[in-house]
């Protein structure tokens, strides 16, 4: 009997440990979505989300209150995309380029404002997190696994539902989705490629934002130097194993941080022992099952105009005037 | 006559020795134009970086003169941390050749490490062999680690960035398992996870003081060798061919797919080169997370070298600088050491866009022209630019003030900034909605300058009208001048 309560138990752990884990991924996937659907390649997730990660304690920490920190998540992120949006789309800048450096400057920023805010290295002092959600189902089991999680969580299964739905089934998802496959199909239809695009890279860097936000007033609730430590490359991942769609992208997403999850319960399981010392093979899985599905064995279909910068065609000009 | 022409033809091309060959080139209007974009970013971003000292409460001054101070008494320090970056720069601007990215020379560095590092303590072996081994051995790990994404884009077309940076990932994980449990030093030091020290036979000796080992001679060597490789071999034609136009290449009975493995195998064996010299010249034994990000920084030393092998060898001394630099920066300034850092990614933003040093210039120049020419209108709009410029700079920097006290005068603060540069970037290049877009952001301005002397007290009004009224002013002289399409009333055209 007492063989059993365990499992169920590790069980309901593994599933809130995945709902929990999944929810900066899935966060900043999305984000990363409506960037790359609209054609400009975001590889500075990571920067979003640490830069992300970082206002939402530094304004908790000033306002007392976590949700100005959310907002000023979700601001710091955009603005940050804005920026990458601006040099990609306005000044048709390279993007792998540009992503390097939103990574490298958003590095540079948080350890810099770190040392200013609080004097100190490493770490912020702590403040006040985003109070869970905390329900009673009456059973034991379901208690434990969806009891209990941040807000955040809730907003990114959300997100995902209004995702779809603004991808799919508005005038403005079929813009991005257009920007992203055929931009001169766009340009004729009267709707301008770089306001499209320069938008979707916001509303990403917005996302990614939040997804570092739940990470340090969400789950945690302090910011630690390079806390992202790599999600905003496995939510990269994530997009691109879940063929850059919303429901792809919320599968992989859940699928990695169970992943996540997972080396955690190794280590809670007795018998499996021996497998903690392999726990850095399980963290691997989501860099080699991206590379075994853009590898062929699992068809992932970038969109066509990905990284292209869209060229308006020449007005032509009456010589006599000029 | 004819033949007379010819002869001085040749007589030129006898001429045509090194020194006019490096004047002429000097003169190309293509390298000139390369040259200020690459000093335009440069100033750009410490243009910013200052601005954003100022806002965390350090100064700027004093921070770039200890920088420069730091950077020219400590030539060695340079050299010293310059000699990893110009290996890992030659990986990324050798891939770059040939028109792929190469953004995993991180894990290649961890690769080559480990594998320098194994033969190193592993096996003994007499002086001047065992570096030697051990560098090849770990450059062949690199090359490996390569040359996997390089197959796998030339075969399967998986794109090379996110197959480089997964295998990046993984190979840091791969080599902190390595270290953790199967190569781990036993003993007094056993709580951290790092391998035995290498045998002192394998250590690179010091070329010059305490810093400058012999590293610093491979990666030279490398330039030499990465240049002779792109500009004067069949495969770096190739290579080049493949970068420059793939269909057209393999129409030219080139083979794209070998060259383009090749060329990130070679980009891995470099960065492996880079790993297994910094093991053997610097650290002596592999660390988990030892590398500072070095990968990284060859993506940032290759885009300020333009991927050319001797800009690579400048950009790195340049990086070496600003290490050295900061450290000084750091210790007398004390302005932290992640403003190198912060310059770094400023700097890989501007160089990312040349269009930005471009949009900058020819607008500067339109302007300079129509001062002199009208300068009525153009006089004001000028100004008016440059206040936008400056208030949205004051903005954010007054945002961050503000907000910790309070944090509605904080967002309007922030929208003024942000209205602020919107105005700029829409009067600078003479829009017509350049003045209605100011109009806006001088009424924030205003506003929160009026709020602000309520809630803060009187210095946010002071700046707050000191911006929102001048620009209001010239926003009406100009708006007076030319009608936005906007306000203009049927039969105005």
């Amino acid at each position: 009997m007492m063989q059993v309560d365990v499992t169920v138990l590790l069980a309901s752990w593994l599933i809130a440990a995945t709902l929990q884990m999944s929810t900066p991924l899935i966060l900043a996937a999305l984000g990363g979505m409506f960037s790359e659907r609209s054609g400009v390649v975001n590889i500075g997730l990571e920067g979003m989300m640490l830069i992300g990660a970082f206002s939402a304690v530094a304004a908790t920490y000033f306002t007392g209150n976590p949700w100005m920190g959310v907002l000023a998540s979700v601001a710091a992120g955009g603005l940050l995309a804005l920026a990458h949006g601006i040099i990609c789309v306005k000044f048709k800048g390279n993007h792998i380029v540009s992503g390097t450096g939103v990574i490298l400057f958003a590095a540079g920023f948080t350890t810099l404002m770190l040392e200013v805010v609080w004097g100190r290295k490493g770490y912020s002092e702590q403040v006040t997190r985003l109070p869970d959600i905390s329900f009673d189902t009456g059973n034991q089991f379901l208690n434990a696994a969806f009891g209990q999680h941040s807000p955040i969580t809730y907003i990114a299964f959300i997100m995902v539902i209004i995702s779809w739905y603004v991808l799919y089934r508005t005038p403005f998802g079929l813009r991005v989705r257009a920007a992203g496959e055929d931009p001169s199909t766009l340009d004729a239809s009267g709707a301008s490629v770089e306001w499209t695009r320069t938008i979707a890279v916001v509303i990403s860097g917005m996302l990614a934002g939040l997804g570092g936000a739940y990470l340090s007033i969400g789950f945690g609730s302090a910011f630690g130097k390079g806390m992202t430590n790599g999600r905003g490359f496995i939510a990269l991942a994530a997009l691109i194993f879940g063929n850059w769609t919303p429901l792809g992208v919320l599968l992989a997403g859940l699928f990695f941080g169970f992943l996540n999850g997972l080396q955690f319960a190794i280590q809670l399981v007795p018998g499996l022992e021996w497998l903690q010392n392999f726990t850095n093979f399980v963290q691997m899985v989501p860099y080699l099952l991206v590379i075994v599905a853009l590898a062929g064995i699992r068809k992932s279909v970038p969109p066509k105009g990905i990284a292209i910068p869209y060229v308006k065609e020449e007005k032509v000009r009456c010589p006599t005037i000029e | 006559m004819t033949e007379n022409v010819e002869v001085t033809n040749i007589d030129i091309e006898k001429d045509d020795d090194t020194i006019t060959r490096i004047l002429r080139k000097l003169n190309d209007r293509k390298l000139r134009k390369q040259a200020m974009w690459t000093f335009g970013s440069i100033v750009l971003s410490l243009f910013v970086s200052a601005l954003i000292m100022v806002i965390s409460g350090y100064d700027p001054g004093a921070a770039f003169y200890y920088l420069a101070v730091g950077a020219i008494t400590q030539p060695d320090r340079i050299l010293f941390y310059a000699t990893p970056l110009i290996l890992t720069g030659l990986s990324v601007a050798l891939a770059f050749k040939c028109g792929l990215f190469n953004i995993g020379a991180e894990g290649q560095l961890y690769m080559g490490a480990i594998g320098a590092t194994i033969i190193g303590y592993m096996f003994s072996l007499p002086i001047l062999i065992h570096p030697i081994l051990a560098l090849l051995v770990g450059s062949l790990i690199g090359v490996i680690w390569g040359l996997i994404p390089g197959l796998l884009k030339a075969y399967r077309g998986a794109h090379e960035v996110v197959t480089t940076m997964m295998l990046s990932y993984t190979a840091i994980l791969f080599t902190q398992w390595l270290v953790t449990y199967p190569l781990k030093e036993q003993g007094e030091y056993a709580w951290i996870s790092q391998t035995p020290r290498i045998f002192d036979t394998a250590i690179l000796p010091n070329l010059y003081g305490p810093y400058v080992h012999w590293g610093l001679f491979i990666a030279i060597a490398a330039v030499v060798a990465v240049d002779f490789l792109i500009n004067r071999t069949v495969l770096g034609y190739e290579l080049r061919a493949v970068g420059q136009n793939e269909a057209a290449a393999e129409y030219g009975g080139i083979n794209p797919k070998r060259n383009m493995a090749l060329a990130l195998g070679i980009s891995g064996g470099l960065a492996g080169l880079a790993g297994g010299e910094e093991i053997l010249g610097t650290y002596y034994r592999f660390t988990d997370q030892w590398s500072p990000g070095l990968g990284w920084d060859g993506i940032t030393v290759a885009v300020l070298g333009n991927n050319n092998p001797w800009g690579v060898l400048a950009g790195a001394i340049f990086f070496g600088a600003l290490r050295a630099g900061g450290n000084t920066m750091h210790q007398v300034a004390h302005v932290p050491i992640e403003m190198v850092g912060l310059i770094q990614g400023l700097i890989v933003l501007f160089v990312a866009a040349p269009k930005i040093i471009d949009w900058l210039a020819d607008n500067g120049q339109s302007f300079a022209i129509r001062m002199k020419s009208e300068p009525f209108p153009a006089i004001p709009e000028f100004l008016l630019a440059a206040i936008s410029l400056i208030g949205g700079f004051l903005g954010f920097g007054y945002m961050f003030v503000q907000m910790a006290f309070d944090p509605i005068l904080g967002i309007a603060l922030l929208l003024a900034g942000i209205t602020s540069f919107l105005s700029f970037a829409f009067v600078y290049p003479r829009n017509e909605n350049g003045t209605l877009m100011a109009l806006l952001a001088s009424g924030i301005w205003i506003a929160a300058g009026i709020f602000g002397t309520v809630v803060a007290g009187i210095q946010v009004g002071i700046l707050g009208l000191a911006l929102g009224i001048p620009m209001v002013l010239f926003a009406i002289v100009l708006l007076r001048v030319h009608r936005p399409p906007f306000l203009m009333r049927r039969g105005d055209a």
